[in-house]
């Protein structure tokens, strides 16, 4: 009996449980007690909480890209793992967005953001774009939704209609792409704009967001649909495909590398106040290991190695190794970034040296945080169940189905 | 069937080209009108000269008194500058009420704002509490309410009573100038700067003069007399801000 009930799936789904337990008791202790029980400070108002809300947002970017790539470039046949790639991004925007009300200090004005506009700010445009993009997300998640097996039984014409949404799966593409090269590019602005801070105040901060979104979002969407094939026969992969997609990656790794190596080590042309200093925290400093070893060698180098050398691209182990480190390494580029602009504190009064603060996350920060990855982690395994998103045999027949004559592939 | 594809393509490319150039142009103008400096009759400015101030804080405290400020938030933070010969020299900060506020910029609702007359203002009903205020001001001028300030403010009675209402929990706050006092005195006839029922708090509780208040737009002024005749400088001036708040240097006083 005990034997039965003790299942891998269902030791998953305990342990996803007990940390979503954690959280909640933490996330009702924020709410309660407010932002004070946080180790931010007015020095360093936005830690843990803000890298993991722009790191689900960019590991989200896998959907927006690769739907473009299907549906606007008529790469047809990579249409399942667009699939796939959609419903991360559909999980990653609401990650995105419960980080996010945990952050604000006034929760229950989130919606002020969508009455009350400021057209000049980023983090308005970003908000407006985020929302909208959700909503993108959930209409293209339709088709993916109407899997459910119980909706299906119970409720045949909604899941009829809502896997009809698939018919305007190339629309959906046009707006997702536009407003996700809005969103993407203007996370980077965000800090791009803040002249007050020179470690970031830079026009390739918008380019690197950007750049880095889509190569790890591709990433993650990879590595998530081998790894459910690994553990789950629900998931059924189409391993050419995703080999594929990985040597497109490992180019794109190219472009990353050289634009972030470039990026960083320009600022040793000339010492400018500010920005030498976030250089040496994260060179020589504190952020020394994230930069060098988790950012560039091996978020970047390794796997830039490994998914263009044939032998290990082809190899399962060596591939999906790589793609989750890209995606770990845009993780670190999110952390460091945000954190050094803010460590390095710019004198206001005239002659004084540049000083340094610190930031730890605080247990609450931490508990709310990993509560929110593992709610990511247990709406993606439960999809893979019950909902099909990795199954790359599902495609040929609900293409031939709703017949879309747009995505026609115009190069074979 | 390859005709009717391509134009479905194109008629779709086109609408997306069309949408992005109008929403483009619609940002770009809106863009501009709200971030036009502000234009009204007058502009308040402050002048604090640094050879008067000796670092008494009585400026804090009277500006936490008559803004109801918890004690561990300060507005207004008097901070250590050069020493010169054998004497310490001071800089009390207030909010630079910046003519190009990053504040103002980058507030996703429009809790920052301007006045009319140059005040930066806060509204504290519409604020998020995002903190991005925070992260773009280059003076650190704004303070986050990490908790609720409950309880009595001990600068009360004794450096002023409250004019405003304390700030609740979850938003940052900052120096205003002491907007409530300007409006109530200009009300009465009276005239910032001079008339101490017009005048900041801090200005009218320093003990040796150090501060000046009063309009720019007005060439006879004290703080336009002020900048007229003497050598001064502005915080972060290189950031292009426009901070309103001036300084009057204690090197130039000394060697003179």
């Amino acid at each position: 009996m005990l034997k039965k009930l003790i299942t891998p799936w269902t030791a998953w789904l305990a342990l996803m449980g007990l940390i979503l337990l954690g959280g909640l008791v933490a996330g009702v202790l924020v709410f309660w007690k407010g932002l004070g029980i946080t180790n931010l400070t007015d020095l360093v108002p936005w830690g843990l909480w803000i890298t993991i809300d722009l790191s689900s947002i960019a590991l989200g970017a896998g959907a927006f890209s690769l739907c473009a790539g299907v549906y606007l470039f008529g790469l047809k046949r990579y249409q399942p793992i667009a699939r796939t790639a959609t419903f991360v991004g559909l999980i990653g925007y609401t990650m995105a967005t419960l980080a996010l009300i945990l952050d604000i200090g006034k929760p229950e004005r989130f919606w002020h953001s969508m009455v009350y506009w400021n057209t000049h700010s980023l983090l308005w445009e970003v908000t407006m774009c985020v929302i909208l993009y959700l909503t993108v997300l959930l209409l293209e998640a339709m088709p993916i939704l109407a899997n459910l097996e119980w909706l299906r039984k119970r409720l045949p014409r909604i899941a009829a209609k809502m896997e009809h949404v698939h018919h305007y799966a190339p629309i959906l593409a046009i707006v997702g792409l536009g407003l996700s090269s809005v969103h993407q590019s203007s996370l980077g602005a965000a800090y791009g704009v803040i002249k007050a801070r020179p470690f970031w105040f830079k026009p390739e901060m918008s380019v690197l967001f950007m750049l880095s979104a889509i190569v790890g979002g591709i990433s993650l969407t990879l590595f998530a649909s081998m790894l459910s094939s690994r553990l789950t026969n629900k998931a059924k992969i189409n391993d050419g495909l995703i080999e594929r997609v990985a040597h497109f990656v490992g180019y794109l790794l190219i472009g990353y590398f050289y634009f972030r190596a470039w990026d960083a080590l320009s600022i040793t042309y000339a010492y400018d106040p500010g920005r030498s200093e976030g250089l040496d925290l994260i060179t020589k400093g504190p952020l020394a290991f994230n930069f060098w070893i988790v950012e560039m060698l091996l978020g970047m180098i390794v796997p830039m190695i490994l998914l263009l050398y044939k032998p290990t691209r082809v190899n399962r182990f060596w591939r999906m190794l790589a793609l989750l480190l890209v995606a770990a390494g845009v993780v670190a580029f999110r952390w460091d970034t945000n954190i050094t602009g803010f460590l390095v504190l710019m004198p206001y009064v005239p002659g004084q040296a540049i000083a340094y603060t610190s930031y730890k996350p605080s247990l609450v920060e931490i508990m709310t945080g990993a509560a929110i990855i593992a709610y990511g982690l247990t709406a993606f395994s439960l999809g893979v169940k019950y909902l099909r998103v990795v199954d790359h045999t599902l495609v040929e027949a609900e293409h031939a189905e709703v017949n879309v004559e747009a995505t026609e592939p115009v190069v074979a | 069937m390859s005709d009717k594809n391509i134009n479905r393509r194109e008629f779709l490319k086109l609408t997306a080209v069309g949408v992005a150039v109008a929403a483009g142009t619609r940002a770009v103008t809106s863009t501009k009108a709200s971030s036009d400096a502000p234009k009204g009759k007058h502009q308040w400015a402050m002048v604090i000269d640094q050879s008067k101030c000796v670092g008494c804080g009585y400026c804090t405290l009277a500006c936490q008194a008559h803004n109801d400020v918890n004690p561990e938030i300060q507005w207004n933070k008097v901070l250590k500058d050069r020493v010169i010969g054998d004497k310490q020299v001071f800089l009390p900060r207030p909010c630079m009420h910046c003519e190009k506020a990053p504040c103002v910029e980058v507030c996703p609702v429009k809790a920052s704002y301007y006045r009319d007359d140059g005040i930066v203002m806060m509204d504290y009903d519409l604020c998020i509490g995002c903190r991005y205020c925070q992260v773009a001001c280059p003076y650190e001028a704004r303070s986050f309410n990490w908790e609720k300030f409950e309880g009595e403010n001990p600068a009360v009675p004794e450096w002023g009573y409250p004019e405003v209402e304390r700030r609740p929990r979850g938003v940052p706050e900052k120096c205003s100038f002491c907007y409530q006092t300007i409006d109530r005195g200009l009300s009465q006839g009276k005239k910032p700067g001079l008339d101490r029922e017009a005048t900041p708090a801090c200005v009218n509780a320093c003990p040796t003069g150090a501060r000046l208040f009063g309009d720019l737009n007005d060439p006879e002024s004290n703080v336009s007399n002020a900048l007229r005749n003497n050598p001064c400088y502005r915080l972060r001036e290189n950031l292009g801000t426009g901070p309103r708040v001036y300084y009057l240097p204690a090197v130039d006083k000394q060697e003179a």
